[in-house]
C-alpha cells in the first residue's frame, strides 16, 4: 500500500468517525462538559459490549424496538447486546436480594413495580448512585414522591381499573360505584392480594378514595383471584369473567390490536399509579452501558417506543402520549395520592392481612 | 446364560487385582458419602432456617407455632393432604392397570400404546391444566360450549376449579410415573408363581391380590411415594385451578411467603414438614415391606405369559386405554393447539383466522427459544445419566447392606425429595452464590443430582429387590469380579428398569422450574424457564412451546423405541 493510499484510507477513517459522533443524537444540543461526559460513556459500553436488564411489565419485543433505537442515539457498535428478560416480581426480587447480599451481580439494570422494596434497597446501598441528567426532566413526579433522584426512576407506570367487553357489559358512568352496581357474582376478577404486591398497592389506593366499606361491598361478589394481568385480561375475552376489576390498559391496548373487544375506565374518585421503579444495581457489571441504557430509557425518545409498544403511563414532565387513549398524560389522571417513601414492609404486609381478612382469600 | 459365565470365568481369573477390590469397596460407598452430603446441607439449611428469624440471634419456633395456629394454614394442609392422597390413589391403580394392559395383554395397538401412555408425561403439568381450564371452564370452555350448543348438555357440573379438578388433573399427569416404575418389574415378574396359584384354584382376580400385587409391592410404593410428594408439592396446578377460588394448598402459601415482604422462615417451615412427611412415608413403606423377599427375576428362565382374556376384557383394556390416552394426552393436546394456532383466544377456534404466528414467535423472534431447547436437552441427558449411576450405586450398596446404618440411611438420603424445588434451589443459591459456579450449567446441575437422586435411588432399589440373590452369587462363585457381576448379570437384568428410571428423571428434569428459576443466568435458560417467560407475555406462546416440546420428546421417543421391541425390555 502506498503512502498515498494509506494517508487517504486514515482520512476517510477520521472523517467517518468524526461524523459518526457528529450525528449522534445524544450528543446533539448537549454543552462541552456533557458531550466529554456521554463521548467517555460512549466509548466505555462500546468496551463493555453488553449489558443485562430485567423488567417484570416490558415484553421482548419493546426490547427488540429499544436497542436499535438505543444504538442509533449514542453511535455504539451495531454488536452492542441486551441481555433482557421480562420475569415475574417474586423472582426478581429473591434473586437481586440474593446477589446484593453476596455482592455480586449477573443483573445490570432492572425494572419492577413494587417501591417499598426498591427504596428499601437503596437505603441498603444495594443499588448503584447515578445523577443522571434526565433526573430534571421527571420533577413532577418526583414531587410526588414516585422516585428518588440518584437512586431510582420509573421507566413508565400502569393503573388497575374495570375493564370489560362493552359487547357483553354495559357500564354507564365512570365511578368506581357504577362499576360496582354492574358486577355479577362469581363473574369478576381481581388480583391474587395474598402474593401479589401491586393489588395491595392498588387496594390501599381504592381504599383511601372509596373507603373499606366499597371494598368489602366488591368482596360480597366473590371474585376470582388471578396473578397474572395477561390471564385476567383474556379471561374478559373469552366471557370466562364479565369484568376484570384490575384489569391493566396496557393488556386492552395489546388484545385490542388482536381483534379483542375490552374498554375499561379511569374513575373519577382516583385510580392508584403504580410506578415501575427503574434502577442500577451497585456491583453491575456493565456500568457505562447501563447508565446510557438508564438516560435513554428516560429519555424522550425511550419513552416514546416504551409508551406505543406497552401503553405504559410516562412520568416525563410535559410528555405528549402517542396512544392517549390507553396511555393517557400523567396530569390528566386523578391519581390517589400515596406516599410510598413513608410505607415500610410491614405497613404492606399489614394491608395485606386486611385484604385477606376482607376477600377471606 | 451359561455363554456369560464362560465369559465370567475366562476373563475374571486376569482381572482379580487389588484395584478392583478397592473399587468395589469404595466407589458405592462414595456414592452413599456423596448421597448423605447432597442430603443433608439442603435440610440442614431448610431445618435452620426454619428455626430462625431475621435479625435475631437464636432458636425459635415461631414459624411452626404461627403454621399451627393459622386456619388457613390448617385448611392448606388439609386439602394438600386429600390432593397428594386422591392423586396417589387415582395415579397408582390407573398407572398399574395401563403397565399391565401393556405387559401382559395382547390388545391391538399394544407397541402404540407403550408410547402414547408416556405423551402426557411430555406436557408440563402446568399446560395440561392450562388446556383443562380451556376445555371445562364453566362459562367459557370448549367442551362446556359443544356441549351447550349441540347436545343441550349442561356440564357446569364438572367445576374445573375445584380441589376435584385439580385431583383430576394431577392423576392424568402423574400416572405416567407410576406406569414406569411398574412397566420394568411387571415385565420380569416370574410367570410361574401366577401359574402356581392358578393350578392351586386361585381366579384372575385373586391371583392379582395375591401374588401379582404383592410381587410388585415394592416398585408401586416407592412410585406411591415419589407421586405424592411430587403432586402434594406441585405448585403449577393449584395455582391455576384452585387458588383463584380461595382454595388454598401448602405449594400455593409457600409461593406467597417467598413474595415481598418474603418470609423464608415460613416458606422453610412448610418445606421442613413436607420432608418429615416423606420420612414417615418411607418408614411406612419399609413396614409394609418389612422383611419379605420380593424376587421375581431368577436364573430359572420362566416368563410371564400373556393373560388369557375373553373378548369382553379385550373391550374392557381397550376402553381403558382409550380413555387414559383421550382425556390425558389427545384433548388436552387438541384444546393446546387450537390455542396456539389462534392470534386470541376468545373461547373458540376460528379456522379462518388461524396463524402460524404464535409459533414464528416462539421459534424465530424469540431468541431464548432455540438455546433453551438445547440447554434443555443437555443439562436433562447429563442430569438424568448421573443421577441413575448415583441412585444404582447408592441403591445397590443399601440393598447389599441391610445393617442398622443402612436403615438408618436410607429415609435420610430421601429427604431431598421432601423438599419443594423453590426451596430448595434457595438453599443451593445461598450456598453457592458466592462460588464461580453461579450463573453457570453446573450449579443448576448440582441442584438437580442433588434434589432428585432419591427417585432413582427408590426405583432402582425397588428393581434391585425383585433380582435374586442367587445371581450375583452363582457369577461370584464362578470368579467374577464385582464390576463383571455388575456388567454382565445385575446391570443387564435392570435394564428396563434403568432405562423406565432414566427416561423419568429426563422429563423430570426438563419440566424442572422451582429450583430453575432461582439458578438460572444469561444463556443458561431451559424449556421451563423459557416457558415461564412467555407465560408473562401471552399463553397463546406458552401453548405453542408446549407443542413443539411434546412434538420433540414424542419423536425422540419414538426414534428411541424404534429399534427395540419394547421400550422397557
Amino acid at each position: 500500500m502506498s503512502f498515498k493510499t494509506f494517508t487517504s484510507f486514515l482520512v476517510a477513517g477520521v472523517i467517518a468517525a468524526s461524523a459518526a459522533h457528529a450525528q449522534a443524537p445524544a450528543l446533539q444540543s448537549q454543552n462541552d462538559a456533557e458531550k466529554a461526559r456521554i463521548t467517555a460513556l460512549v466509548a466505555e459500553a462500546a468496551k463493555e459490549g453488553s449489558l443485562t436488564y430485567w423488567d417484570t411489565v416490558l415484553q421482548p419485543a419493546t426490547k427488540n424496538a429499544l436497542l436499535p433505537a438505543f444504538i442509533d442515539h449514542y453511535g455504539l457498535p451495531k454488536t452492542f447486546k441486551i441481555e433482557f428478560s421480562e420475569i415475574a416480581p417474586s423472582n426478581m426480587i429473591t434473586r437481586l436480594e440474593q446477589e446484593a447480599k453476596a455482592g455480586r451481580a449477573t443483573v445490570d439494570v432492572a425494572a419492577i413495580a413494587s417501591p417499598i422494596w426498591v427504596a428499601a434497597q437503596a437505603r441498603a446501598g444495594a443499588l448503584m448512585k447515578y445523577e443522571s441528567p434526565e433526573y430534571k426532566n421527571y420533577s413532577m413526579v418526583a414531587e410526588a414522591g414516585l422516585v428518588e433522584n440518584g437512586f431510582y426512576a420509573f421507566n413508565g407506570a400502569y393503573v388497575f381499573v374495570p375493564m370489560w367487553d362493552p359487547d357483553k357489559v354495559k357500564v354507564a358512568g365512570d365511578s368506581w360505584k357504577d362499576v360496582l352496581s354492574v358486577l355479577q357474582e362469581g363473574r369478576v376478577s381481581v388480583g391474587n392480594g395474598a402474593a401479589s404486591d401491586a393489588t395491595i398497592m392498588t387496594y390501599i389506593g381504592l381504599k383511601t378514595a372509596m373507603g373499606k366499606d366499597y371494598v368489602e361491598a366488591l368482596a360480597a361478589k366473590k371474585p376470582v383471584f388471578i396473578p397474572k394481568s395477561e390471564t385476567i385480561a383474556s379471561r374478559v375475552v373469552t366471557g370466562e369473567d364479565m369484568m376484570a376489576f384490575m384489569g391493566m390498559p396496557t393488556r386492552a391496548y395489546q388484545l385490542n390490536q388482536k381483534g379483542a373487544n375490552l374498554k375499561y375506565v379511569l374513575p373519577k374518585e382516583g385510580v392508584t399509579l403504580l410506578p415501575q421503579n427503574f434502577f442500577i444495581m451497585a456491583n453491575a457489571t456493565h456500568p457505562a452501558s447501563s447508565k446510557l441504557w438508564f438516560d435513554f430509557i428516560l429519555s424522550e425518545k425511550g419513552q416514546k417506543i416504551i409508551v406505543e409498544k406497552e401503553a405504559m403511563i410516562s412520568g416525563r414532565n410535559g410528555f405528549t402520549s402517542p396512544i392517549p387513549d390507553y396511555a393517557p398524560a400523567i396530569n390528566k389522571l386523578h391519581l390517589v395520592h400515596i406516599d410510598w417513601n413513608k410505607m415500610t414492609p410491614d405497613d404492606l404486609q399489614a394491608a395485606r392481612r386486611e385484604w385477606m381478612a376482607i376477600f377471606k382469600q | 446364560m451359561d455363554g456369560y459365565f464362560q465369559t465370567v470365568i475366562t476373563t475374571s481369573l486376569s482381572d482379580q487385582d487389588v484395584w478392583t477390590r478397592r473399587i468395589e469397596r469404595w466407589v458405592p460407598g462414595l456414592a452413599i458419602a456423596l448421597g448423605v452430603f447432597l442430603a443433608v446441607i439442603p435440610v440442614a439449611a431448610t431445618l435452620l432456617r426454619s428455626l430462625t428469624l431475621d435479625g435475631t440471634d437464636g432458636l425459635t419456633l415461631i414459624h411452626y407455632t404461627k403454621l399451627f395456629t393459622d386456619p388457613r394454614a390448617q385448611l392448606a394442609a388439609r386439602n394438600t393432604l386429600i390432593i397428594g392422597t386422591s392423586v396417589t390413589l387415582g395415579s397408582a391403580l390407573l398407572g398399574f392397570l395401563l403397565a399391565w394392559i401393556v405387559s401382559r395383554t395382547e390388545i391391538p395397538g399394544r407397541r402404540a400404546f407403550e408410547l402414547l401412555n408416556l405423551v402426557p408425561f411430555f406436557t408440563s403439568p402446568y399446560v395440561g391444566a392450562m388446556a383443562w381450564q380451556y376445555l371445562t371452564a364453566p362459562n367459557s370452555g370448549l367442551l362446556v360450549y359443544l356441549a351447550r350448543n349441540w347436545l343441550g348438555l349442561d356440564l357446569s357440573f364438572l367445576r374445573i376449579n375445584s380441589i376435584g379438578g385439580v385431583i383430576w388433573v394431577l392423576v392424568l399427569f402423574y400416572t405416567p410415573f407410576i406406569y414406569l416404575f411398574v412397566i420394568g418389574p411387571m415385565r420380569n415378574l416370574n410367570g410361574a408363581l401366577e401359574d402356581a396359584a392358578r393350578v392351586h384354584g386361585l381366579g384372575f382376580i385373586d391371583t392379582m391380590r395375591r401374588i401379582t400385587i404383592p410381587l410388585l409391592a415394592p416398585a408401586l410404593l416407592s412410585g406411591a411415594i415419589v407421586v405424592f410428594v411430587t403432586s402434594a408439592g406441585l405448585f403449577d396446578v393449584p395455582v391455576i385451578l384452585a387458588t383463584p377460588y380461595a382454595i388454598p394448598t401448602i405449594p400455593a402459601l409457600i409461593f406467597e411467603s417467598i413474595g415481598y415482604p418474603s418470609d423464608f422462615g415460613r416458606a422453610a417451615a412448610l418445606g421442613t414438614m413436607m420432608m418429615l412427611v416423606i420420612v414417615g412415608l418411607i418408614l411406612v413403606q419399609k413396614y409394609i415391606i418389612g422383611n419379605r423377599r420380593f424376587e421375581t427375576v431368577s436364573g430359572k428362565g420362566y416368563s410371564p405369559r400373556p393373560a388369557k382374556l375373553g373378548p369382553l376384557s379385550h373391550l374392557t383394556c381397550l376402553a381403558i386405554e382409550i380413555f387414559y390416552i383421550g382425556f390425558g394426552a389427545i384433548l388436552p393436546l387438541i384444546a393446546v393447539l387450537l390455542v396456539a394456532l389462534s392470534p386470541i383466544w376468545k373461547g373458540w377456534f376460528d379456522p379462518n383466522r388461524a396463524t402460524l404466528e404464535n409459533f414464528r414467535y416462539v421459534l424465530e423472534e424469540f431468541d431464548m427459544t432455540q438455546h433453551a431447547i438445547l440447554n434443555s436437552t443437555f443439562l436433562s441427558v447429563l442430569g438424568a445419566t448421573l443421577i441413575v449411576a448415583l441412585g444404582f450405586l447408592q441403591a445397590y450398596r443399601l440393598q447389599s447392606r441391610q445393617g442398622w446404618l443402612a436403615k438408618t440411611l436410607q429415609p435420610i438420603l430421601s429427604m431431598p425429595n421432601g423438599i419443594p424445588g423453590i426451596i430448595f434451589g434457595l438453599g443451593i443459591l445461598i450456598l453457592l452464590i458466592r462460588t464461580p459456579l453461579y450463573g453457570t450449567y453446573w450449579i443448576i446441575l448440582i441442584a438437580y443430582v442433588a434434589h432428585y437422586f432419591p427417585f432413582a435411588m427408590r426405583s432402582i432399589g425397588a428393581l434391585l429387590m425383585s433380582l435374586s440373590p442367587e445371581l450375583e452369587q452363582s457369577a461370584r462363585s464362578c470368579g467374577a469380579t464385582w464390576w463383571q457381576t455388575l456388567r454382565m448379570v445385575v446391570i443387564p437384568l435392570s435394564r428396563p428398569g434403568l432405562i423406565a428410571t432414566w427416561l423419568m428423571l429426563f422429563i423430570i428434569l426438563v419440566r424442572e422450574l422451582g429450583s430453575t428459576i432461582l439458578l438460572y443466568g444469561q444463556g443458561t435458560e431451559t424449556i421451563s424457564v423459557a416457558m415461564l417467560l412467555l407465560s408473562e407475555q401471552n399463553f397463546l406462546y406458552v401453548a405453542a412451546l408446549a407443542i413443539v416440546q411434546v412434538a420433540l420428546l414424542s419423536l425422540a421417543f419414538a426414534l428411541l423405541s424404534r429399534n427395540s421391541k419394547s421400550l422397557f425390555q
